[in-house]
């Protein structure tokens, strides 16, 4: 009970910690806000429930006005701007990647990225999109064109996200609650 | 005082002993535990606090299990962590002092009465809203040896206490230490640490190899550590 | 922490919080479906003449942190233009400013321990399915303490990295900063229990 509770709070900061770092090298000389990253590792690490929870408690400390989300920003502002969509679909995305991790026994690595392409690509950018359309006044269509940019980037974080679950299997199998 | 009794207690994780064999009565008012790193010292005080439940053998504190009765535990037995980073829960300070009140039952302004109490009794008054963050390392020991008196254990577990402390931090500490009423259990991997108990414990690989007064096992204990230091190989992962 | 509250003392300060947070997304429902431009833009000129009354320091605090909405008026304002549409894009960017400009000012003017109470008060009927308001207030209080010191440990790794590497950290830190959330985890809870657990 007590291990739940920091693993929830410790995973909500960790979110918070990716998104506030300065920006980290992804492959060869391209700066990332990891964040998602965040969202996609609560998922594969925790588990489904686990993995949700870290990220409500996440948004609800933000939506008070703590300044977690990438670069600083916080507040019940961001929660009726434009990216609203994103932050809805934060919890959806932990929870599907969990679930992949949890339900598809294939080797830890392949299911990881799967859950984070899954949970982190098409449930992440299916609610950011449908966001932005009502935000902005525009279709479906052409408020995908605007997230478009975004694909290739967060493609190769669920590749990362998948390396890093895997290499959590492998130094400390024991802490992989999602397959526990 | 009730005393600590262990019988036949062992511990193992994923099959692997970490303690075997362990019998104690532990009655003293100053107690020492000394033994290289990885010799289950720790552990053993995971025990005593029932942190952790043994994998065989039984443990009494005050007659009770540890490990079942928590709510008992919480008066009959305190425990210092090693690094106070791993024991501080809260981001001020009156709120990691008035935890543990709670948990013993205390309404909330009750709780805070008492700590704005303790910290003027400590001339620290003006601590109480600051951030656990701005604390130095002494500071932050100091914060923990609170939170745990506030509650008013029987008995006091200290593990490596004085491990990241610099020299007059360790002096003012142990001066503080040494007036308590409390029984104190402290274990070290420092001789010098646990020169002064009633008694002192050695162990070595999980297992009890010297028990009596302090002049004694840690002669022997430092004339063993001094032969292994002159042999060069440290090559055993242990797993 | 830090936290998004002006430093800028103003009455709104003073303001009980749920009435703030009750008008504020009564304000957002209300302009949500409103077509007309003189509405809007009256809206909008009524909340900045209410920032002003609050104090100049404090509008130009608000007038920032409406920056991050740029790249969004930037797109709108060249699909209308290509469009030809003006008037609806105007209508569009308005109530979008409206709707964020009205709920920071809420974040602005409402400290953190209000904002938690009312969450509290809110969560009061949930506790007969479970949700204990005292685990929620411990998790809020772990997320507080331990972010700084995930921050911190993120830049010790970086340091080490670059101790050693001409190049900007890569995601190799992420395993390592993983690992000691999952750390930190364990000690806590352990802390939790010797203190008498949940």
């Amino acid at each position: 009970m007590e291990r739940n509770l920091t693993h929830i709070a410790l995973f909500a900061a960790l979110i918070a910690v990716l998104g506030l770092v300065p920006k980290i090298d992804l492959a060869s000389g391209v700066p990332i806000t990891a964040q998602s990253l965040g969202i996609m590792l609560c998922g594969t690490v925790l588990g489904a429930k686990r993995g949700t929870l870290a990220v409500l408690l996440f948004l609800g400390l933000t939506a008070l006005g703590l300044p977690l989300l990438a670069g600083g920003r916080g507040g019940l502002g961001v929660f009726v701007s434009p990216t609203a969509g994103y932050l809805v679909g934060f919890p959806l995305a932990a929870f599907v990647a969990g679930l992949v991790m949890e339900k598809w026994r294939a080797p830890v690595g392949m299911a990881a990225f799967g859950g984070a392409f899954l949970g982190g690509l098409v449930v992440l950018h299916a609610c950011g999109i449908a966001g932005m359309a009502v935000v902005l006044g525009k279709t479906l269509p052409e408020a995908a064109g605007l997230a478009l940019p975004f694909f290739a980037g967060d493609l190769l974080k669920a590749v990362i996200a998948g390396a890093i679950t895997q290499g959590l299997a492998r130094v400390r199998p024991q802490a992989l609650l999602s397959r526990g | 005082m009730d005393g600590i009794e262990f019988s036949g207690v062992e511990y193992a994780v994923q099959g692997k002993p970490v303690l075997q064999g362990i019998t104690l009565s532990l009655h003293e008012r100053r107690i020492g535990i000394v033994g290289r790193n990885g010799s289950g010292k720790t552990t053993l005080l995971r025990l005593m606090a029932g942190l952790v439940a043994p994998t065989g053998g039984t443990i009494r504190v005050a007659g009770v299990d540890p490990a079942v009765d928590r709510k008992a535990m919480l008066r009959a037995i305190g425990i210092l962590f090693q690094n106070p980073d791993h024991q501080i829960i809260f981001p001020t300070v009156e709120e990691e002092l008035a935890f543990g009140l709670r948990q013993l039952g205390l309404r909330a302004d009750e709780a805070t009465a008492r700590v704005r109490a303790c910290l003027a009794a400590e001339a620290r008054a003006h601590w109480a809203a600051a951030p656990v963050t701005a604390l130095s390392q002494g500071q932050k020991q100091w914060l923990c040896l609170m939170a745990v008196l506030l509650m008013e254990p029987a008995t006091l577990l200290l593990d490596e206490p004085f491990a990241a402390l610099d020299l007059p931090t360790q002096a003012r500490l142990s001066r503080r230490l040494a007036a308590l009423p409390q029984r104190l259990i402290t274990i070290s991997h420092d001789p010098q640490a646990v020169a002064e108990c009633d008694r002192v414990i050695w162990l070595e690989t999980g297992r009890v190899v010297g028990d009596g007064a302090a002049a004694g096992v840690l002669a022997a204990f430092r004339a063993e550590m001094a032969r292994r230091g002159d042999s060069d190989a440290d090559t055993d992962l242990g797993a | 922490m830090l936290t998004l509250t002006s430093a800028h003392e103003t009455a709104a300060h003073r303001w009980p919080a749920g009435p703030k947070l009750a008008a504020a997304a009564l304000g957002s429902a209300l302009i949500f479906p409103v077509q007309a431009l003189p509405v809007i833009g009256g809206a909008l000129l009524a909340l900045a003449a209410l920032h002003l009354v609050l104090g100049w320091g404090f509008t130009r605090e608000a007038a920032g942190r409406l920056w991050m909405l740029w790249p969004f008026l930037l797109v709108l304002a060249l699909w209308h233009l290509w469009t030809g549409e003006l008037r609806a894009g105007a209508v569009i960017a308005g109530r979008m400013v409206f709707a964020v400009a009205l709920a920071n000012l809420v974040t602005m003017t409402t400290r953190l321990d209000a904002m938690l109470a009312v969450v509290e008060r809110l969560l009061t009927p949930f506790a007969r399915f479970g949700l204990n308001p005292r685990v929620l207030a411990l998790a809020v209080a772990l997320v507080i303490r331990f972010t700084p010191v995930l921050l911190d440990k993120a830049g010790q790794l970086r340091q080490a990295w670059r101790a050693r590497s001409p190049k900007r950290a890569g995601v190799a830190i992420v395993l390592p900063l993983v690992l000691t959330a999952l750390d930190d985890a364990d000690h806590v809870a352990e802390a939790l229990r010797a203190r008498g657990g949940l």
